[in-house]
């Protein structure tokens, strides 16, 4: 039988798993040990969101003038803060069709990682339950 | 390698020409794949490749009939107000 974590240790591993799938998007499902569903999510946000920035360039990140996008953009990683610092202090500006796609694309695929988060933390607390249940 | 550097920044710094016609429509569909993928990876209780890849298909027609329907009675709808 599998001995039970603490609770503190538990809530550790929870907020490590919901961090995690934060920082890289399948990373939190690859720490609970769900291989093909981290691997899955992975490629699909990060195709997802790569797709945006290449029909609208890294001008979509606009955290001043675009900043409910912006919410849900920075749900696919802390990186697009810094891709954000980037299109503001360079020239990146971009109008019309391949902004508003871009846009959907990126918000889009952050929103789907914090779908993803709140799925790897869930597992995790299931994994703990499980175990407590043997 | 700065030949390439160049090449990859270029491809994300630069926006594509997309024009209003019809056909940027289209552009709907990755999306809706994407959705229906990730949805799938995070509800299915087991991931098999045959069953995911199922369940997603039938999920990704579900959206792409639903918003055709849709765009259906909302066409019907100006229609009607226009004429």
């Amino acid at each position: 039988m599998t001995k039970p974590r603490p609770k503190e240790n538990h809530t550790i591993f929870l907020l490590t798993v919901g961090l995690l799938a934060w920082l890289i998007p399948g990373a939190g499902h690859l720490m609970i040990k769900e291989n093909k569903r981290a691997f899955i999510i992975s490629v699909t946000i990060i195709l997802t969101f790569c797709a945006g920035l290449y029909v609208g360039s890294i001008g979509i990140i606009n955290p001043s003038g675009a900043k409910p996008w912006y919410v849900a953009q920075i749900m696919n990683s802390p990186i697009v803060a810094a891709l954000g610092y980037l299109a503001k202090t360079g020239d990146y500006a971009v109008f019309g069709k391949p902004n508003e796609i871009g846009q959907i694309y990126t918000s889009i695929a952050g929103l789907l990682n914090l779908l993803c988060i709140v799925n790897a933390v869930y597992l995790a607390h299931l994994c703990k339950i499980e175990t407590a249940g043997d | 390698m700065s030949i390439t550097y160049s090449l990859v920044m270029a491809t994300f710094t630069i926006p594509e020409k997309i024009t209003t016609d019809p056909h940027s429509m289209l552009w709907l569909l990755p999306l809706v794949a994407a959705i229906a993928i990730v949805y799938k990876a995070t509800k299915l209780p087991e991931i098999k490749i045959a069953n995911f890849l199922k369940e997603s298909v039938i999920l990704f027609g579900s959206i792409v009939i639903f918003m055709f329907v849709t765009a259906l009675v909302l066409y019907s709808i100006a229609w009607l107000v226009i004429e």
